[in-house]
């Protein structure tokens, strides 16, 4: 993966996660941040920081942006999602418009 | 003025008029409309009818226009056509200006490549009656319909613009008729108009030379005379979507007034016009096919063709979202959630909504929404809730920061004993409540829902639906509380309050903006009138589905009065006609959203409303109005470009063609409902081109989803 097609997302005990752009712009959010006008740091070094968001659900919304792009590209499976997860990860996918 | 001429069939010496044609045509309208009355005296073969006076033309400009426009034809079809103007004449001006104008304008354009069929079909569609000769005309022609839409359609822009231009700057500026005729005018082709002006030119020259033609035309007319006499104003298509010369050329009241007798004419204007056009549309398209077709009904030729590819693909699914997804797997495992403290409402509701639907609602779970010091609380289903689980739930429940509390079809827990208990703790128990729905409360009584208003003096919306119990005392005591803050009032369906006997009361809602009074049998004309002019001015939506007893005067007020009103439900009042479309086109100019369902008015009438309202229309449902067709299709393909959300169920005179129209034209559309319109093939699904619009209701579509 080229530096220039990735983006980095960082949680909220500073766990990186390092993503494809187009992954990450599934995302509304993080697709408004990259791509606003307006040198915003978050587009220039492409990283992201969400100081309210765990690393485990960080990790499994990256897990969603893959599957996603998988889903449309037509491969359908289902997406697991662990019940003790749901609810921050419920909060966390509302945050991010996705 | 062409009545007398109708009556007439002057013979005309074929001289070859076409000559005439080939004069240099004027640069400019008003220079085309100068020289025909130089002309007009000129000519020598011109036989004496007052038709080529020039005071007549001076006197009555538009009628002499028009009838030298159906002489004039265009050059390739000059000897066809010599006849059937002076036959179209005699026939008389009954079928109204606006079908003769419409007739010139297509015959009028001379550069047209298929001026054969250009005239005929002006002639077709002039004379209603005339299917004999028309049929004769047509089957010399030798024309494609294909062709000659095209060419109408081309022949009708160019006539229309030259026309309108001619006859709108003479006499309609007074209405708003220039204002559609302007904005029809953006839509159309760049209109020709030289060939207006050398039209007229032509049209008079070549009804003098055709004789052979005019006897034809004059046994024809002879024979079909009794038919002249039934004028039908309610024709069905058009075949010229953009036909709009027919709008500006409405005008010429005078010639329309016999015509109009069908038509409650108390409100001229837009609307009035509007109507004139889409029956001229239709009555052409009649007097067109007229032999052939005579028992069925002409449809409008829509042309849409379908696009492959261009639009949703209906086998490729978007992914579903993440949010989506978590509420799922939280529904599911509903029993293990611990807490919703840090869940924002809009997160509680979804969730809610969820659980209700899907029935596992239960009070552990309510404990959680309650904790803390909620601000929101919507449950859409309250039936589950015992009375005890009611009282447990709210006595400790801190309300003080309560800004919506709705608990649908409370009826089971909710009585006038366990409020003061539970809601109603203390007089300032919900200080900060302005949305209260208690909906299906069928054991709270008057005096109950006194308490619980005491103690909640900020309510600005109520919602009382189907609590049965309630009378008109229940208003009295909203009234009295909250007179100057309640914005919001629905009681559908409660069956024991009076409307004659809640106006006084009523009236005193100074604030009142929603008024919901969907399924009272009690609602007449009589409160209508009263509440609307006492509150109507502030009036923003209006709910009166099922009120059986409303006319349309009722309409006829609300459209004189609430000029602000943004949304109305007239669903279920079978008694309003067409009269009642027309005032609400004439008064709610910033109507957003209409809610028509099971209502009798005709697809002109809708055509027509939405001609002048459809621009500001953001939703539209036409549940069930059967007499949706093709006019209405054409109007909101050209006017409804803010439309969001459309309902055509079981609307089943649209075809494919039409659907495929609507959705390719209306850009803004999101959702579409077709419940019940099995008519509507794949043709249309697969085939239209607008990427973002939901179509509900057919064969693929889920059906509980859009609850």
């Amino acid at each position: 993966m080229k530096k220039e097609d990735t983006v980095k997302l960082i949680s909220a005990e500073g766990m990186e996660f390092v993503i494809d752009k187009e992954a990450a712009m599934v995302s509304q959010t993080i697709r408004n941040m990259l791509t606003s006008p307006g040198g915003f740091a978050e587009a220039e070094h492409g990283e992201v920081t969400f100081p309210e968001i765990s690393a485990v659900i960080l990790e499994k919304i990256c897990q969603y942006f893959y599957w996603s792009l998988q889903y449309a590209r037509g491969k359908e499976t289902e997406f697991h999602i662990e019940p003790e997860l749901t609810l921050e990860l419920m909060m966390a996918a509302n945050y991010l418009h996705t | 003025m062409p009545v007398l001429r109708s009556r007439e069939i002057p013979p005309v010496p074929p001289n070859p008029r076409k000559a005439r044609y080939n004069v240099d045509p004027p640069s400019t309208p008003t220079q085309g409309r100068e020289q025909p009355a130089t002309r007009l005296s000129s000519p020598p073969s011109l036989t004496p009818s007052p038709k080529t006076d020039g005071s007549v033309y001076g006197s009555a400009p538009f009628s002499l226009r028009r009838s030298l426009r159906l002489y004039s034809k265009g050059s390739s079809n000059a000897d066809d056509q010599f006849g059937l103007p002076a036959v179209e004449k005699s026939i008389g001006s009954r079928n109204g200006d606006v079908s003769k104008k419409r007739k010139l304008s297509g015959d009028v354009d001379d550069g047209d490549v298929n001026g054969g069929g250009g005239g005929n079909e002006v002639v077709e569609s002039y004379m209603k009656g005339k299917s004999i000769a028309e049929s004769e005309y047509i089957e010399k022609s030798e024309r494609k319909d294909e062709i000659e839409n095209v060419n109408r359609k081309r022949r009708f822009s160019r006539e229309e613009k030259g026309k309108g231009k001619l006859v709108v700057e003479t006499d309609l500026e007074s209405e708003d008729e220039s204002l559609v005729d302007v904005s029809f005018s953006d839509v159309e082709l760049p209109a020709e108009e030289v060939k207006s002006p050398d039209e007229k030119l032509s049209k008079r020259s070549n009804r003098r030379t055709s004789g052979g033609r005019m006897e034809r035309f004059r046994d024809a007319a002879r024979r079909n005379a009794s038919r002249f006499a039934y004028f039908n104003t309610r024709e069905e298509e058009e075949e010229n979507n953009n036909n709009l010369s027919v709008e500006a050329e409405r005008e010429i009241p005078s010639v329309e007034e016999h015509i109009e007798e069908k038509v409650v004419e108390d409100w001229p204007g837009p609307f009035s016009t509007a109507m004139k056009i889409i029956r001229d549309r239709t009555a052409n398209l009649n007097v067109r096919q007229g032999s052939s077709s005579s028992d069925q009904v002409p449809s409008v030729q829509i042309k849409w063709v379908p696009q492959k590819g261009k639009g949703k693909d209906g086998s490729k699914r978007l992914p579903p979202s993440l949010l989506d997804l978590s509420l799922r797997v939280l529904v599911d495992n509903a029993d293990a959630i611990a807490s919703l403290d840090h869940v924002p409402d809009a997160m509680r509701h979804k969730l809610c909504q969820m659980l209700c639907d899907s029935r596992q609602m239960n009070s552990n779970l309510l404990d959680l929404l309650l904790s803390g010091s909620p601000t929101e609380i919507r449950l859409r289903e309250c039936s589950w809730l015992t009375e005890d689980q009611f009282s447990e739930c709210f006595v400790k429940c801190d309300t003080s920061n309560l800004t919506v509390l709705q608990l649908d079809y409370c009826g089971q827990c909710l009585a006038d004993y366990n409020i003061p208990s539970t809601l109603a703790r203390s007089l300032n128990s919900l200080p900060a409540l302005t949305t209260l729905s208690l909906t299906g409360a069928y054991r709270l009584s008057d005096a109950g829902l006194s308490v619980l208003v005491s103690s909640a003096p900020a309510l600005r919306s109520v919602n009382l639906s189907q609590c049965s119990f309630l009378t008109h005392g229940a208003i009295e005591i909203l009234a009295s509380s909250l007179a100057s803050v309640l914005l919001e009032l629905f009681i559908n369906d409660c069956q024991s309050i009076d409307a004659m006997l809640m106006l006084p009361s009523l009236k005193k809602l100074e604030r009142l903006k929603v008024l919901s009074v969907a399924g009272l049998e009690s609602v007449t004309d009589k409160f209508i009138k009263e509440i609307i002019t006492a509150r109507g001015d502030g009036m923003k939506e209006l709910i009166l589905s099922g009120c059986g007893k409303l006319t349309d005067s009722s309409l006829k007020i609300i459209a004189e009065t609430c000029s602000s009103l943004r949304s109305l439900d007239i669903g279920n009042v079978p008694k309003l006609t067409d009269n009642s479309l027309g005032y609400l086109a004439s008064g709610c100019r910033s109507l957003e959203l209409l809610k028509l369902c099971r209502n009798t008015f005709s697809d002109d009438a809708i055509g027509a409303f939405l001609e002048i309202s459809g621009e500001v229309l953001k939703e539209l449902a036409l549940n069930n109005v059967g007499k949706v067709g093709h006019n209405t299709a054409l109007s909101l393909a050209r006017r409804s470009r803010n439309l969001v959300s459309l309902d055509l169920s079981w609307c089943r005179n649209l075809t494919d063609e039409a659907m495929g129209l609507i959705v390719d034209s209306c850009l803004s559309l999101r959702v579409l409902k077709l419940f019940g319109c099995t008519q509507i093939t794949d043709v249309f699904l697969y085939g239209h081109s607008n990427a973002k619009v939901e179509i509900i209701g057919l064969k693929l579509s889920p059906l509980l989803e859009h609850i």
